[in-house]
């Protein structure tokens, strides 16, 4: 899951941590804020493996779902400022990572604009998904918030807010790219990954007691290394197998191209609605995304939550749902059937993991900056290795 | 007996009597001839609103979330408790999309700033308001 860092990244990260840190103060005003979680989590599963990444199954801990983080934003004045936010999180050890590290510029009261490293906005909530302390899950639905990796940028965005009457209309456009790792269901592993030419638009229109969103994310694949070491090794053995029964190589080539996912494009879309309305709180998301033409597999995924505020208590029930349907026109035209068989066997194993679920979660604003949460989750999970599962947790989000 | 009842009638007095904040006042610079109600200063609170009507750049200034003003503000103009309102902010904060308000510690320091400033709206206890500062509305 760790990022790996090329030369790019630290041309950037290292002069927006020098502006933001070392500015005089005389010069800048430098903001120092930051967030974290202390968190108790408890996974269970009748298949003994954990249903996310990186959780332990069968026991307590503390340290899957802790997280904390400070962010320094110096003001250069005349609407440019820097900021940079130093993150660590129990998956990974607690390791410092400089997760943003990007410069803005207000062009007007309408416009900004911002380069460097920074949130990818891939649905709703990403770019606050870590932040505890503004939402009222212990987690956001695992169903659309799976942990994508490449929830971190380097790129240029336009963010834009327009007031329509009485109502907000906030945009965001952006052009970036990422290099790092994703976890495979397949392998279990994490492998090597990257999406190039990353075009990003959402919008959200948001009334006094109520906001409508969407927004679409896409993407070329720069998948040479998942396919060197997750598809092409799950096709050997039906390449060798057709080879045997007659498969020409313009055959194999071809279909090698087809199950492949470097150069593909990624295409991922977002839309949903919120509601707080006399203390009754409604959020609901869809998603949908797939890697076109390949192995990959169209995820449709959403969850539907209704909470109801009592005073400084919130109780929030919600059900979520993470679905895969496999599309097998890009095996069109491959005749060989040993071919054809193989690369709906490849489809298979990347939509084998489903699931679904209902969870209970409470938030205690027990202080102005920290609250309380606790929940329960039951699921169950399509991979034999999982099947039905629980999960508790219980800790405090703070914001400072 | 007798002491019982006054207790209890005390009590239940207490108990159901609406809680009675002071008026607070919103200010702005003498000089600003904007016209403002209460959703106008809301947007501007909340970050969505960057400009009073006449184009003229706005800066809000906010009390300390202890100050009693402070909790009457949030809960009538910006309809949200302290924990709501802060849940708002670390959205916009840790997304690089806003800073909240910056914070006073004490009145005399806000009606000092904004006597002092056109871009700036603030809001006081009423009973503060001096001659310095224009008053907007009062709630």
């Amino acid at each position: 899951m760790k990022l790996q860092y090329n030369p790019r990244q630290y041309w950037l990260i290292g002069p927006v941590l020098l502006t933001t840190l070392y500015l005089p103060s005389a010069v800048a005003e430098v903001k120092l804020n930051g967030f974290a979680s202390i968190r108790g989590t408890s996974v269970s599963s009748d298949g003994g493996l954990p249903p996310y990444p990186g959780y332990e199954e069968g026991e307590l801990s503390f340290k899957t779902e802790s997280l904390f983080a400070i962010q320094a934003s110096a003001d250069l004045s005349e609407g440019l400022s820097a900021t940079v936010q130093l993150y660590g999180d129990g998956l990974n050890d607690f390791e410092v990572d400089a997760r943003w590290a990007y410069f803005s510029y207000q062009l007007n009261d309408t416009h900004r604009i911002s380069g460097g490293r920074f949130a990818n906005p891939i649905f709703h909530q990403s770019e606050y998904e870590k932040v505890g302390y503004a939402h009222n899950f212990s987690r956001l639905p695992k169903a659309v918030y799976i942990g994508l990796d490449f929830s971190t940028i380097e790129g240029i965005a336009l963010d834009s807010q327009f007031n329509i009457g009485d109502y907000n209309l906030q945009t965001k456009v952006l052009y970036g790219g990422w290099t790092g790792e994703v976890f495979s269901a397949v392998t279990n592993t994490t492998v090597g990954f990257g999406l190039d030419n990353i075009m990003s638009a959402n919008a959200t229109l948001a009334g006094d007691w109520w906001q409508v969103f969407g927004g679409v994310f896409a993407a070329e694949i720069d998948g040479a290394t998942i396919d060197s070491t997750t598809v092409f090794p799950l096709a050997a053995g039906g390449i060798a197998l057709a080879t045997a029964n007659g498969a020409t190589a313009a055959q194999i080539a071809d279909f090698r191209s087809r199950i492949g996912w470097d150069e593909k494009d990624a295409f991922y879309w977002f839309s949903g609605f919120a509601i707080d309305y006399s203390n009754w709180l409604v959020d609901f998301e869809y998603v949908s995304y797939e890697v076109k033409e390949s192995t990959d597999v169209l995820n449709n995924s959403w969850y539907l939550a209704l909470g109801h505020r009592f005073d400084n208590v919130v109780v929030t029930i919600h059900t979520e749902d993470y679905a895969q349907d496999p599309d097998f026109g890009y095996l069109n035209g491959v005749t060989h059937p040993v071919l054809q068989a193989t690369g709906r066997g490849i489809t298979s194993a990347f939509g084998q993991r489903e699931f679904d679920g209902m969870g209970l979660s409470v938030r205690y604003d027990f202080h102005p900056s920290a609250a309380f949460k606790a929940d329960y989750f039951k699921g169950t999970d399509t991979r034999s290795t999982v099947g039905d599962y629980q999960l508790f947790s219980f800790g405090i989000d703070l914001v400072f | 007996m007798k002491n019982r009842i006054l207790l209890f009638s005390t009590l239940l007095t207490t108990l159901c009597s609406p809680l009675v904040f002071a008026e607070v006042a919103v200010i702005v610079h003498p000089s600003n001839n904007n016209a403002l109600d209460a959703s106008s200063v809301a947007k501007i609170y909340l970050g969505r609103e960057k400009s009073f009507a006449d184009g003229q750049s706005v800066v809000p200034m906010s009390m300390v979330e202890t100050a009693p003003s402070s909790a009457s503000f949030n809960d009538v103009v910006l309809k949200k408790s302290a924990s709501q309102l802060k849940a708002y902010w670390s959205k916009l904060v840790f997304t690089g999309k806003g800073t909240p308000p910056k914070e006073l510690a004490t009145e005399e320091e806000m009606l000092k700033l904004v006597a002092g400033n056109p871009n700036l709206i603030g809001f006081v206890d009423a009973s503060k308001v001096d001659a310095t500062v224009k008053v907007v509305f009062k709630f």
